[in-house]
């Protein structure tokens, strides 16, 4: 996009951001200058009919968010989502991209301001971005770029899209500087649940507290869920749970594991292990064979005939008084992979039975509860999919730590079976 | 009889614990408001259209409402279905807080609207109410759960809830359907009328079933006062008679009484903001820490405050002051008195404006006290709460010719909601001046988000049977309880030369006596 640089006169519209302020710098020093010059400027008022009428008030006073973003598009489509978040706009953005690794340590920077009056009576507040593109060796110095660049006191987040190399150096250095690390593990390859027993490791290793769009999304499979046990009737079932079944989204017609990101599933037993205290008695393998792995995908791959759908995954979970069967099954359907279609719960309490069944559309959440055969309940819910500005507005709006969120990757992870082990 | 108290305490320490739905936890909400049906008394009123259904549209517009709901519109007038609908697309379109309108929230939203006409004294249309709500929870399974919501004339309050109490709708259900009631200020016009509409609504409803609103406290800065006293550990400290030389609120109104002249005859600000919204801002200031987040524990500390108050009664003729404006100024526009006021008596001896200076009776505030005014017509429009804490009991630099002012905690609920600490600093230079300075915090710095309205949130609160954030019985006994005695003291007095302040200024002239008698001033807003 081409700004003019320095001072950007407009009359500004309530709640619309606009670009106050824009300017190019080529060191981390230059780039420190502007943003002082960005708050000295006197003439950063806004001229209404030729009358200055309003001072910016202040910068807002929320957070630091760095932005990992390996590719230009990544960037492009990252920088928009903050754009379009509708509360809790970061002080101050730092979207770094590498460019030409191999090539001679460059750094090129684009500095704006973008101030936005939430209601007309309101003072105005600004926030400011600054795209780093590095070159050369430089760019695996991430932490080198940003530390320098962030606003004093305030918490700071690092949104790393794509698949974050968690054990690199470069992340583990970036990231011992940051308070909220936020992914998204839906998005990871294969079946991601290696990544997701790194990220459960950085957890449990350190301080970070740790948003994963893939767990947030599923905000609403939750309430529905929680929904079912708020009936007084339906209470006592919550701990005997004997059966979590969810049937997750599939492109691979053999439905094998490891051709499908298996992270969403896998977060819905998580949370309800972590919420219910359920430990793992057998972590997930496959379905009938061993454990799971790349070798289960290979079996049915190549052999020339034709495919039959897998029949998941299983693991068990106890409460102590009893086990608990949990199955990942896959299902081929035209949503995206790894989309979970249905969680289905059956508890059994002193010889009556509860069974409910969740799905989701666009729009809604449907529950259906049967106790001992006869229908119980049946509810929607009005909850819409959530855009990735809504997602990433949650995440940084979550201050410490969510011990859910903590507990449902603890759990997640528990469920995995280390590498190499026997299932 | 010692025997006897520890084996209640034996069994109660025995009793399992009750089972928690350990899935909530982290949720957005606590609860998801249960399917239902909400029965809107007054939807043709100023009140629904501004205020009540534009805070159900945004609620339904964020997804906090069930999927299974209905809004049962009731009035006098003679709507259709459809030309309610369109009259409140057009109330929307005028007082939503978020425009333009989200067409598909709207769509939906609307579906989900019924109009009924209905008299209030007409007994055999709240039998054809009963059956419809039966037969709408059969087709559309929301479960019987019921808020109705009277926003009428408060006149009309008594007679729908012995109406709905006669057809038997207040009989929460066996199998879980629950009845609840929102009642709008005011709850009363004075002790009496407030105590015999208490029993009026307590022979038809539970307690627990009445839900009194004060949107003054489902406002997020009011809610916010509760965050900063009892969520911060370096106040509390402060925050007693030890350091706290007085407090004063104000919560001025640029305004007049807009279209509401008739009623406000009848009202007055005593009544319209003194005996609710400010006393409830002095409940807040002055309670005890709650043991619990809960809507008994958070109210038995109100109540607390509120006898504490009314145990060392004001002297009205010392201890209160009322003015009445006259024709001024306000914002650069020519304004008329309160007189001149449509459906105002040429006359009229109803007071827009009354301070008055409360004394709290207990441990934690003996002597400090409490300075409290609200008035139409005054210069801007501004609520706050101010802490003024007393002078540094040894002055340093007294030979220096300089003395800091006092500090000064400022809470501002609107507008521009924040909180300012005002303390002394020197002057840069070779000299020893001494300058107050202030550190403000804006809301809006640190949250740039929108927050929901104080009616959002309370009714939201009362779908989801929180009843923390409104008012109880006994709560609005004893408000009445503080305020009866000036109102009557007034009533039996001539009143002062009305109108003795000008549309535009800060009160009467008294108001200041007020504070000078006690060497102290009114804060400049």
């Amino acid at each position: 996009m081409d700004v003019p640089f320095g001072f950007v006169p407009f009359v500004p519209m309530p709640s619309e951001p606009t670009l106050r302020w824009a300017a190019r710098a080529h060191s981390i020093a230059e780039i420190e200058s502007e943003l002082s010059r960005i708050w000295a400027a006197q003439d950063l008022t806004v001229h209404i009919d030729g009358e200055i009428s309003r001072h910016i008030a202040a910068r807002t006073n929320v957070m630091n968010l760095i932005v990992v973003a390996r590719r230009p598009e990544l960037a492009e489509r990252c920088a928009a989502t903050v754009q379009a978040l509708t509360g809790r706009h970061p002080s101050r953005t730092i979207v770094i991209q590498s460019a030409d690794p191999d090539g001679p340590s460059w750094l090129d920077a684009r500095i704006e301001a973008h101030c936005v009056m939430p209601r007309p009576d309101a003072p105005e507040t600004c926030a400011e971005t600054i795209n780093v593109t590095c070159g050369g060796e430089s760019g695996r110095h991430l932490a080198a770029i940003a530390t320098p660049l962030i606003i004093h006191d305030l918490p700071v987040t690092v949104w790393w899209p794509g698949e974050p190399p968690l054990t690199s150096p470069a992340a583990r250095e970036l990231l011992a500087g940051a308070d909220r690390f936020v992914v998204d593990g839906s998005t990871w390859s294969g079946d991601g649940l290696a990544r997701l027993r790194e990220m459960a490791m950085l957890q449990e290793t350190s301080r970070l507290a740790v948003s994963d769009f893939a767990l947030v999304r599923q905000s609403r499979w939750r309430e529905a869920i929680a929904s079912i046990f708020d009936d007084p009737e339906f209470l006592p079932y919550l701990r005997s749970l004997r059966r979590i079944a969810i049937t997750y989204a599939t492109h691979d017609e053999t439905g094998a594991p490891g051709s499908t990101n298996l992270v969403k599933p896998i977060y819905h037993v998580g949370w309800l292990a972590s919420r219910l205290g359920l430990h793992v008695v057998r972590p997930l393998s496959v379905a009938g064979a061993g454990r799971v792995g790349a070798a289960a995908a290979r079996s049915t791959r190549g052999s020339g005939t034709k495919p039959t759908m897998g029949r998941g995954l299983v693991a068990t979970l106890s409460d102590g008084r009893g086990e608990v069967a949990v199955v990942a099954r896959p299902v081929m359907s035209a949503m995206p992979p790894g989309t979970t279609l249905r969680v289905e719960l059956l508890a059994e309490r002193r010889g009556s039975e509860l069974r409910a069944d969740v799905t989701a559309e666009a729009e809604t959440v449907h529950v259906r509860v049967w106790q001992d055969g006869v229908e119980a309940l049946d509810r929607h819910f009005r909850a819409p999919r959530r855009t990735d500005a809504d997602l990433l507005t949650e995440a940084i709006e979550t201050g410490r730590r969510d011990p859910v969120a903590v507990g449902a990757l603890r759990s997640a992870a528990a469920l995995i079976a280390p590498e190499g082990a026997a299932a | 009889m010692r025997e006897l108290r520890l084996s209640r305490v034996g069994k109660r320490a025995s009793r399992a614990k009750p089972i928690e739905n350990v899935l909530r936890e982290g949720l957005r909400l606590e609860r998801v408001p249960d399917p239902c049906i909400v029965v809107l008394f007054g939807a043709t009123g100023d009140l629904a259209h501004r205020k009540v259904i534009p805070a159900l549209y945004h609620l339904w517009r964020t997804n906090l409402l069930p999927h299974e709901f209905l809004l049962v519109a009731i009035g006098r007038r003679p709507y259709t279905d459809i030309t309610f609908r369109a009259e409140i697309h057009k109330a929307l379109e005028q007082f939503s807080r978020i425009l333009p309108l989200d067409d598909d929230a709207w769509e939906s939203f609307s579906q989900r609207i019924d109009y009924l006409r209905l008299d209030f004294d007409d007994a055999g249309g709240f039998e054809t109410l009963s059956t419809y709500l039966d037969d709408y929870d059969a087709e559309h399974a929301t479960r019987g759960n019921r808020l109705f919501y009277l926003a009428t004339q408060p006149s009309q309050f008594a007679e729908i809830v012995g109406q709905l109490g006669r057809v038997g709708l207040d009989h929460e259900r066996h199998d879980g359907g629950w009845r609840r009631i929102v009642i709008e200020k005011p709850f009363g016009h004075d002790l009496d009328s407030a105590k015999r509409l208490n029993r009026e609504v307590g022979k038809v409803f539970r307690e627990s079933q009445v839900y009194r609103i004060d949107h003054y406290l489902g406002k997020e800065t009011v809610r916010n006062l509760l965050v900063f006293r009892f969520g911060n550990g370096i106040f509390e400290p402060l925050w007693n008679r030890r350091y706290v030389d007085h407090v004063q609120i104000t919560v001025a109104e640029s305004i007049g009484i807009e279209n509401r002249g008739a009623f406000y005859e009848q009202t007055g600000a005593s009544r319209d903001v003194l005996q609710n919204h400010l006393l409830q801002l002095v409940c807040l200031i002055a309670m005890e820490p709650p043991a619990t987040f809960d809507a008994n524990a958070l109210r038995d500390e109100k109540v607390k405050v509120l006898r504490a108050i009314s145990s060392d009664p004001l002297n009205p003729a010392t201890d209160a002051v009322r003015g009445q404006y006259g024709p001024g100024w306000v914002a650069a526009t020519k304004v008329p008195g309160f007189r001149e006021e449509q459906e105002v008596d040429a006359e009229s001896e109803t007071e827009t404006f009354v301070a008055a200076r409360l004394t709290i009776d207990d441990w934690r505030w003996s002597g400090v006290p409490f300075y409290v005014r609200t008035g139409k017509r005054l210069p801007k429009r501004a609520t706050e709460i101010a802490i003024h804490y007393r002078e540094v009991p040894h002055r340093l630099f007294k030979d220096e010719g300089i003395e800091p002012d006092a500090n000064l905690l400022a809470i501002r609920i609107q507008p521009d909601e924040g909180i300012m600490l005002r303390f002394g600093a020197k002057v840069p230079g070779l000299r020893l001046d001494v300058r107050s300075v202030t550190m403000d915090f804006t809301y809006g710095s640190a949250f740039n988000v929108d927050s929901p309205d104080a009616y959002e949130t309370l009714i939201l609160d009362a779908l989801q049977g929180d009843a923390s954030l409104f008012t109880r019985a006994d709560e609005v006994e004893e408000a009445w309880g503080i305020v009866d005695p000036i109102i009557n003291a007034w009533a039996d007095a001539s009143a002062p030369s009305f109108p003795n302040y000008d549309a535009g200024t800060w009160g009467p002239d008294a108001a200041d006596e007020l504070m000078v008698r006690d060497g102290r001033r009114w804060r400049r807003i």
